[in-house]
């Protein structure tokens, strides 16, 4: 067994594991945080999308002691029902989702995105999603409501967003 | 996923330490993105796991004495945002571009690209291309080798079970040679490889002095294109017939398989299409500068 500790959203979380335990697993199942999906487990889909150390990885492909000692953003700590990131807001005006399944490492990645290129071309966009599949939309109305989220005002001054604790 | 042991070695020396005891009953994990999946997946598992991601000598990109070093554990994002690779080989950030998406550039590595040695491996081209060599090391020493012969078959280096793959070296009369990279998917994201090509070319007084053909996914092992490379020494650079000619003599060096992504005959069109385009893109390069 191995002790993990590790930085989650802000808050310190520890678990002992087996090596064989992946992030996604130890995030998902020890720590209860469901909103990361577990799809294709073979790091095709996208699904899994969580921030290292700000950078998009697939969750399901890391071991959860690879981690260790890290900081990791899940969708948990991207915003709620009081409080929605730029991105969740513009992807709810916009009816970007449908099933839901691929959106918690879209916005995920979307954030990864936005972080480094706040004003991305649409072909931006396009590429920061490669990794993520949705078999629901098309992608229109997500590329759309990534392309709005850019131009509201907490991501064109630049400032991180920080409101109830959320990133 | 089967249990396993896992060791995180702080150094080299510790790392080939344990290797020299252990082999060839480990496997070694850099990014992880082709490990875990035959971690999962696998028919069978190691009992030991040892993850390079704390070993410094296998990290960082540097201007040395004889050329461009790149650790093992350079990750393709590492490499797309490379100021010295920007410098001196910017077809490699063409080349990273094209693996799989954001995510699998940020987890994978060169070195775990080049180990999988698959014949489309997108790495590898480029690589070729620019003459680069490899460094291995082992408990009992290391050695260098020509890209070209670290390639075996189809998922075999020239690695033995108690070696690993340390750095790759660019060297420096590569360094600055006009290059250029195509890559031909079924689509632009996580595709991999129909045909990949990369051309290196050097010209001194209006003519080409030396050119490198390099392409993947078309037989066992990336290649080089000899044959097609023969074709344009010499020529001059204006002759843009002499392109062609040479995109034709590299088809026949290639043994591409038909398989359910294209048939042999597509791919060899693709290869005379991509050759071409390489050697043009590289050839402006080289005439611009």
């Amino acid at each position: 067994m191995h002790q993990v500790e590790m930085m989650v959203n802000g808050q310190v979380r520890r678990a002992e594991v087996p090596a064989e335990t992946t992030l996604l697993s130890v995030l998902r199942e020890t720590w209860g945080l469901t909103g990361s999906k577990l799809g294709c487990d073979v790091g095709d889909c996208g699904a899994c999308t969580v921030l290292v150390d700000g950078l998009s990885v697939n969750a399901c492909l890391l071991l959860a002691v690879q981690v260790d000692g890290q900081e990791v953003l899940t969708i948990e700590g991207m915003g709620g029902f009081d409080y929605l990131h730029p991105i969740q807001a513009a992807f709810e005006r916009l009816s970007s989702i449908q099933c839901g399944f691929c959106a918690p490492g879209i916005v995920i990645s979307a954030k990864a995105l936005i972080d480094k290129n706040p004003h991305p071309t649409e072909q931006e966009i396009r590429e920061a999603l490669a990794g993520n599949l949705c078999r629901c939309t098309g992608y229109t109305k997500i590329i759309e409501g990534i392309a709005e989220a850019c131009r509201a005002p907490a991501i064109t001054d630049g400032i991180s967003v920080t409101e109830s604790g959320h990133v | 996923m089967r249990s396993f042991e896992y060791l995180a070695p702080s150094s080299l020396n510790e790392l080939l330490e344990v290797m020299g005891d252990r082999a060839p009953n480990f496997k070694l994990l850099a990014g992880g993105t082709d490990l875990l999946v035959d971690l999962k997946h696998g028919p069978s598992g190691p009992k030991l796991v040892m993850d390079l991601g704390a070993v410094p000598e296998l990290k960082g990109i540097e201007e040395t004495p004889l050329g461009l070093r790149i650790g093992a554990m350079v990750t393709h994002s590492q490499i797309q945002q490379s100021a010295l690779i920007a410098e001196h080989a910017p077809a490699m950030m063409a080349a990273a571009a094209t693996i799989g998406a954001v995510q699998t550039r940020n987890m994978g590595t060169i070195g775990g690209n080049l180990v999988t040695c698959v014949p489309s491996l997108d790495s590898g081209p480029v690589l070729v291309a620019l003459d680069a060599q490899v460094t291995v090391a082992g408990v009992h020493g290391r050695r260098v080798l020509a890209i070209t012969e670290f390639f075996v078959g189809p998922r075999q280096t020239a690695l033995a079970p108690d070696e690993l793959l340390v750095d790759i070296l660019i060297p420096t009369a590569m360094l600055g040679r006009a290059t250029a990279f195509r890559k031909f998917g079924l689509r632009k994201g996580q595709a991999l490889a129909l045909v990949n090509a990369a051309a290196s070319i050097a010209v001194d007084n209006d003519r080409i002095v030396e050119a490198r053909i390099a392409l993947g996914a078309v037989a066992p092992t990336v290649i080089r294109a000899t044959d097609g490379e023969r074709v344009i020494t010499g020529r001059s650079t204006d002759d843009v017939g002499a392109l062609r000619e040479a995109a034709a003599v590299a088809v026949t060096e290639t043994r591409p398989i038909d398989d359910f992504r294209a048939s042999a005959a597509y791919r060899r069109e693709l290869v005379a299409v991509g050759t071409y385009r390489v050697l043009e893109e590289a050839l402006a390069l080289a005439t611009r500068s």
